[in-house]
């Protein structure tokens, strides 16, 4: 800003940022940014929510940094000793680990919304593939924590999800070994999702969301098909005040959460103890590893399993490019086959969780 | 009174030869005697010896390539034929092979050799050499013609087999009449902490009768043996109570030791009430009120008892702390140091060291009150993060409360 400028940036701390920063703008742009209003209003809110649980990741997650130990023989003592002696660790954990699951789940609830509602169409086509890989990076945040209490359930469920990884045809071999550090899962294998954990996916997910922050802001928010025209809201305050009560449901519940089913630590794993019953990944990979194991040792001669895999491989990336593929984007219909195509997707994917949940089904 | 014939059976017959291990079915012995006694032939498909090569000639001598219209010549004096050994010549006959080291290292160079000589120290045995057929022979265990190795399952001295085999004699009052012996023992054996390990849970390792008798040495243990029997498998107890012997210059061997709490044969799973002077104690057995060993038995038992009260405590309050959500896993493991102490403090009962052992009883009630505590803490811990979450949920409750009042004037405006 030029030297006239400190002038028109006005008096005091405002003025102050302003001659600096030109703050104004970004003040400006949120005061011009409207909500539309319409019967499928509510699904705008689950972005924010989104982002503010993964505020509380970050934030819960530098705390227990400063406790967190990472390798095979001082993790789980570790952990212990933030459960039980560091002020409020309990707290910090639980809430950590609950909150990474509610993110998975409204993550998943957000991209199905945006799905539904066709706000994937011209121009927003790079915000839903921003979207997409966002959602692959909370995924590899949660296997990669997973294991990083180095429990029982979380060792052995890790070794079923690198072979997983590992069954892939031509690359497998190189995934297994590229994840696990080596031929088995070790303390080797720990601190290389530690790193990841902590360095790699949080630097991938700042790429990813700035850029999708960048381009929801570019575009707005989108109108669904058939809600053209029709009232709007301004984001500041009305939107953000109800994003804010919001936030506040989601802290009172993962307070609740947290106080009164904290995490469950469970027992030290132990690599040369045989693996026990009931071996299950995080609810949120349960319909993969359920088709995974409903499927036959073979189909047509190649192994059920790698089918399986490759049936996921394509899945995702038709997932990806889904507003490439929409046809009927141009004529600004509702696209019925989508639609069907992605309930069954919900069904499919309901059923194959319950059912690893079901007794009996370890 | 046999020995003539006995003499003749060693000096004609020889240890067989080296034999290839295909069993041998194209002799005139199984070609006849599969006619005559199919059963007997046909037993011997399961037979160790048969399996290793050796056949009806090897025991019994007589020319096994003669033809089958030909007994005599088969049944042939000159090539050794014996017929059928007596009980009195059959440990002898045995012996010709499972006493020649040389000859039983061609099948298990680990094989013992030794059966014979320890035989011959067993009443079974003595009574043998005497002339008196009846005692047990090499057969009446093992069997005659189906012999199964002893690590067959369904050999007659596997373990699970062979209080049962040693049974068919000695629960058979005509068999044991003459020799003024009681016949309760598998009876009693049954109702035991052993027989249940063994013959219930399966588990090898758990004694049956030659355990404690010796198998081919079979010998009532005497009474000063007693304890090195039983301490053979139960060392601690057994150095301990050894240990008090010396220390206290006492010998007890005569009170025939750990039989007097915890019985021969019927050995049960040791009770807590065996220990003190209430009715179900040992100790009043020997011990009145008014001497000094009554009060140290009572003494001792509140003791334990106090452990073991303390530990079930300190165990259900952790349990219920960590039903409740709470992270006690550390304070359970710490808990387990009480737990060896009660074990502990069930083997210095085998010292009658009344210092010794209520010093262990006590290290063990402070472990249990630790973990008490700490699982008290834990329900404080708890409660006190429900207030807060109380607390909190207030806070939370309020702010809602001051932003949806914001909303609604911004709105109306």
């Amino acid at each position: 800003m030029s030297e006239g400028g400190r002038a028109d940036a006005g008096p005091g701390l405002r003025g102050w940022l302003e001659e600096r920063t030109g703050v104004s703008l970004i003040l400006d742009l949120a005061h011009k940014k409207t909500v539309p209003l319409h019967r499928h209003t509510i699904w705008y809110y689950l972005g924010g929510m989104t982002l503010f649980l993964f505020t509380i990741q970050v934030a819960t997650g530098i705390l227990l940094l400063l406790y967190y130990r990472s390798s095979s023989d001082e993790a789980f003592e570790s952990i212990q000793f933030i459960m039980t002696k560091v002020p409020f660790g309990w707290l910090i954990r639980s809430i950590h680990s609950w909150s990474a699951n509610l993110l998975v789940f409204v993550l998943f609830v957000h991209m199905f919304s945006v799905f539904f509602l066709k706000a994937y169409r011209r121009p927003r086509e790079l915000t839903w593939v921003t979207g997409a890989l966002l959602l692959f990076v909370m995924l590899a945040f949660g296997f990669s924590g997973y294991l990083l209490p180095w429990n029982t359930l979380a060792f052995f469920a890790t070794q079923v999800g690198t072979e997983v990884a590992g069954s892939v045809p031509g690359m497998g071999r190189f995934m297994l070994r590229f994840l696990r550090g080596g031929e088995h899962v070790t303390g080797g294998t720990l601190t290389r999702f530690y790193g990841i954990h902590v360095a790699v996916l949080p630097a991938l997910t700042t790429a990813l969301l700035l850029l999708h922050l960048l381009l929801v802001q570019r575009h707005g928010m989108s109108r669904p098909p058939g809600q053209n025209e029709g009232r709007t809201m301004p984001f500041v305050p009305n939107f953000l005040l109800r994003d804010c009560i919001g936030w506040c449901v989601a802290l009172g519940l993962l307070a609740a959460l947290a106080a009164l089913f904290p995490w469950e630590l469970g027992t030290k794993a132990d690599p040369f103890a045989p693996a026990p019953a009931g071996i299950r990944p995080e609810w949120y990979f349960g319909w993969m590893f359920q088709t995974l194991k409903l499927l036959p040792g073979h189909v047509l001669g190649i192994e059920g399993e790698l089918i399986g895999i490759f049936a996921f491989g394509v899945g995702g990336l038709l997932f990806v490019l889904a507003p490439f593929l929409d046809r009927s984007q141009e004529k600004r219909r509702v696209s019925l086959g989508f639609t069907v195509a992605g309930a069954i997707v919900i069904a499919y994917m309901a059923v194959m969780t319950v059912l690893v949940y079901l007794p009996g089904k370890p | 009174m046999a020995a003539g014939p006995l003499l003749a059976l060693l000096l004609l017959a020889e240890p067989v030869a080296a034999k290839d291990t295909t069993p041998r079915t194209d002799t005139s012995c199984v070609s006849c005697h599969g006619q005559i006694d199919a059963e007997m032939v046909g037993a011997l498909a399961n037979d160790v010896h048969f399996q290793k090569g050796l056949s009806c000639h090897d025991c019994h001598g007589g020319n096994p390539a003669s033809g089958i219209d030909d007994p005599a010549l088969a049944h042939d004096k000159k090539k050794g034929w014996t017929g059928k050994p007596s009980r009195l010549q059959v440990p002898g006959l045995c012996a010709r092979c499972h006493a020649d080291a040389a000859f039983m290292k061609r099948f298990n160079p680990h094989l013992r050799v030794d059966q014979l000589s320890e035989y011959r120290t067993s009443v079974h045995g003595k009574k043998n050499a005497e002339g008196d057929p009846r005692p047990a022979i090499c057969v009446d265990c093992h069997g005659v013609h189906g012999i199964r190795a002893v690590s067959d399952p369904r050999s007659s001295v596997y373990p699970t087999n062979l209080a049962p085999t040693c049974a068919r004699c000695h629960a058979s009052a005509d068999v044991m009449k003459p020799y003024n012996l009681a016949t309760n023992q598998y009876e009693s054996y049954r109702t035991s902490v052993h027989a249940k390990a063994l013959h219930d849970k399966g588990d090898l390792s758990a004694p049956t009768c030659n355990d404690c008798h010796g198998s081919h040495g079979a010998v009532p243990p005497g009474v000063g043996a007693v304890a090195n029997v039983c301490g053979s498998c139960h060392g601690r107890e057994a150095t301990l109570f050894r240990e008090t012997e010396a220390k206290k210059k006492m010998d007890l061997s005569l009170c025939i030791q750990c039989m007097v709490c915890h019985d021969n044969h019927a050995v049960q799973p040791p009770k807590p009430e065996m220990l003190g002077v209430g009715p179900q104690s040992t100790c009043t057995g020997c011990h009145s009120p008014g001497d000094p060993e009554y009060q140290m038995a009572a003494d001792m038992a509140n003791a334990a008892a106090t452990l073991r009260e303390r530990l079930a405590t300190a165990k259900d309050t952790l349990d219920r702390a960590e039903r409740a959500g709470m992270e006690v896993s550390a304070d359970r493991f710490a808990l387990q140091e009480g737990q060896n102490k009660l074990v502990e403090v069930r083997v210095l009962t085998h010292s009658f060291d009344r210092e010794r052992f209520l010093a262990a009883a006590g290290e063990g009630t402070a472990v249990a009150d630790g973990g008490i505590a700490a699982g008290r803490r834990a329900f404080r811990e708890l409660r006190n993060r429900r207030l807060g979450l109380g607390v909190s949920l207030l806070v939370i409750l309020a702010v809602i409360t001051g932003l949806y009042l914001k909303l609604r004037q911004i709105e109306k405006a």
